[in-house]
């Protein structure tokens, strides 16, 4: 681990950091396990420090103040959930919900099956006497098809809705399959970057607070540049970025670099020849517009 | 750390865990227990009574939004409370320009000392913190006891005590290392 970066992470567990330390160490962090668990024992082993605190009381009423608190910033008085616990309950009130659904539609059932039945019954009484009363026998009979026919609308209707229900779990189960690929994907995407991070500071004197950082692609040949508080250079001057290969002393040229009116820069950077593995970097001033070669004005040089 | 009228057995973590299934007569117990703590510490780091607690006040309430992610496993009750809390209590210093602004001895001398051990507020894990961070050479265990009571960055800090920048960084870094070795060593 990087003495730099573990000296950022004791810093960090104070809160003691500024925002582009903070970049910094978290770029670090990004390649080095070992260093986002340490860093997350001093977090805690600051934040344990309040255990030392010896307690002053808060004024008076400052549990009301908290609760109209509470109420003011539109949370009322229940915690918001997490993710997962909405995702937990929005499943069982689906599974509620279809469970509800099916026993009505059970319930609809049973009751026109014995609809259906009382009116065979019915039918059965009346055909005795049909003869007598044709007429009457004749209606209940048209109302026993109209009720075999709202029998068989209702069946229909039963097995549309459950043909949808089987749709959305296959539409479903399609986007969590989809889901899946893309996480495994992206895992896999992960798994095959391979940074380097390297942190400059310079000797030179009159650029002495300026740090510089380079998060390096070494398979790809690419990277990101970040300058902080770099001295502002004359109206005719430039700073370039070179990039030089593994076991070579010939510097690649990577572009002139603009920092702000604060004498920072973040951007991505790319050798104009391709350049790969643990290469290192090299940061000179050089007339407007950038150099073939570098001079000998080298501000920063590592990696 | 414990109110008159909750039984000794319930701890922080488990008030904590409660106010995160939306018990707020176990939030307002855990804010009786750990409010005094988190109120001296915001005082010490905003010097003023006033806005201190007003970041009390907001504190307290984004704790209860947050409350439902607590995890005892991870982290006791306290500690996350400070771990919230804290980096609120820099924002508001940092918009009042106090983060910036070089802090005078006088006033640093004014800062009240961690509790030690022995002291009988402490528990078993505070008595070994105190414990393991006397053990530290003086100069890292002030940098490390003002930067955690003030709230300043190491370059304000550092110039506030009239040290260099490289060596208040370099105390710091060993001391909270050492600090951290020790406790582990304790556990």
């Amino acid at each position: 681990m990087d003495p730099r970066h573990e000296e950022l992470a004791a810093l960090s567990a104070l809160d003691m950091l500024e925002s582009d330390e903070k970049r910094v160490l978290a770029g670090a962090g990004l390649a080095d396990k070992d260093l986002r668990g340490l860093e997350e024992e001093l977090r805690l082993l600051g934040a344990e420090l309040g255990l030392l605190v010896a307690p002053v009381d808060p004024p008076a009423e400052m549990k009301k103040r908290i609760r109209a608190a509470i109420r003011s910033q539109g949370g009322g008085l229940l915690p918001r959930l997490s993710f997962g616990t909405l995702i937990a309950i929005l499943g069982w009130l689906l599974a509620v919900v279809a469970v509800i659904a099916a026993g009505f539609l059970w319930t609809e059932r049973t009751r026109l099956s014995h609809e259906l039945d009382a009116a065979s019954k019915a039918i059965a009484l009346v055909v005795p006497a049909a003869n007598a009363s044709e007429g009457k026998a004749l209606t209940l009979e048209e109302e026993l098809n109209k009720l075999r026919q709202d029998v068989d609308k209702k069946e229909e209707a039963l097995k549309s809705q459950i043909e949808s229900l089987k749709k959305s779990e296959g539409e479903a189960k399609d986007q969590v399959a989809k889901l899946l690929a893309e996480a495994k994907a992206a895992e896999k995407r992960n798994a095959e970057i391979d940074w380097k991070i390297t942190m400059l500071t310079t000797d030179v004197w009159e650029y002495r607070r300026g740090v510089m950082t380079t998060v390096w692609d070494r398979l790809r040949g690419h990277g990101m540049l970040m300058l902080d508080k770099m001295t502002r250079l004359e109206s005719g001057q430039d700073y370039q970025l070179w990039v030089i290969a593994p076991g070579s002393d010939k510097a690649v040229n990577a572009g002139v670099i603009a920092v702000d009116k604060n004498g920072a820069f973040q951007g991505e950077f790319k050798p104009t020849t391709p350049v790969s593995g643990d290469a290192k970097f090299l940061l000179t001033v050089e007339k407007k517009g950038g150099a073939e070669s570098p001079s000998s004005a080298k501000i920063f040089s590592g990696g | 750390m414990t109110s008159d009228d909750t039984p000794i057995e319930v701890t922080d973590e488990e008030l904590l865990q409660k106010a995160g299934r939306g018990d707020l007569r176990s939030f307002e117990q855990f804010y009786d227990r750990a409010g005094g703590h988190i109120f001296s510490l915001l005082c010490q780091m905003m010097r003023d009574e006033r806005v201190a607690a007003e970041v009390l006040r907001d504190g307290f309430a984004s704790l209860w939004k947050q409350a439902a992610a607590y995890d005892p496993e991870r982290c006791r009750a306290l500690p996350w409370a400070v771990m919230h809390l804290r980096p609120q209590a820099i924002e508001r210093m940092r918009v009042l320009g106090r983060r910036s602004r070089v802090v005078d001895s006088s006033v640093l001398d004014q800062t009240t000392p961690l509790m030690e051990a022995g002291d009988e507020r402490l528990d078993a894990r505070g008595s070994e913190l105190a414990v393991a961070l006397k053990k530290l050479p003086a100069d890292q265990r002030q940098l490390i006891e003002q930067g955690f009571s003030r709230g300043l960055n190491y370059h304000i800090l550092a110039e506030s005590l009239e040290v260099p920048s490289e060596t208040a960084k370099t105390n710091i870094h060993r001391g909270m290392l050492r600090l951290l070795e020790l406790m582990k060593g304790a556990a």
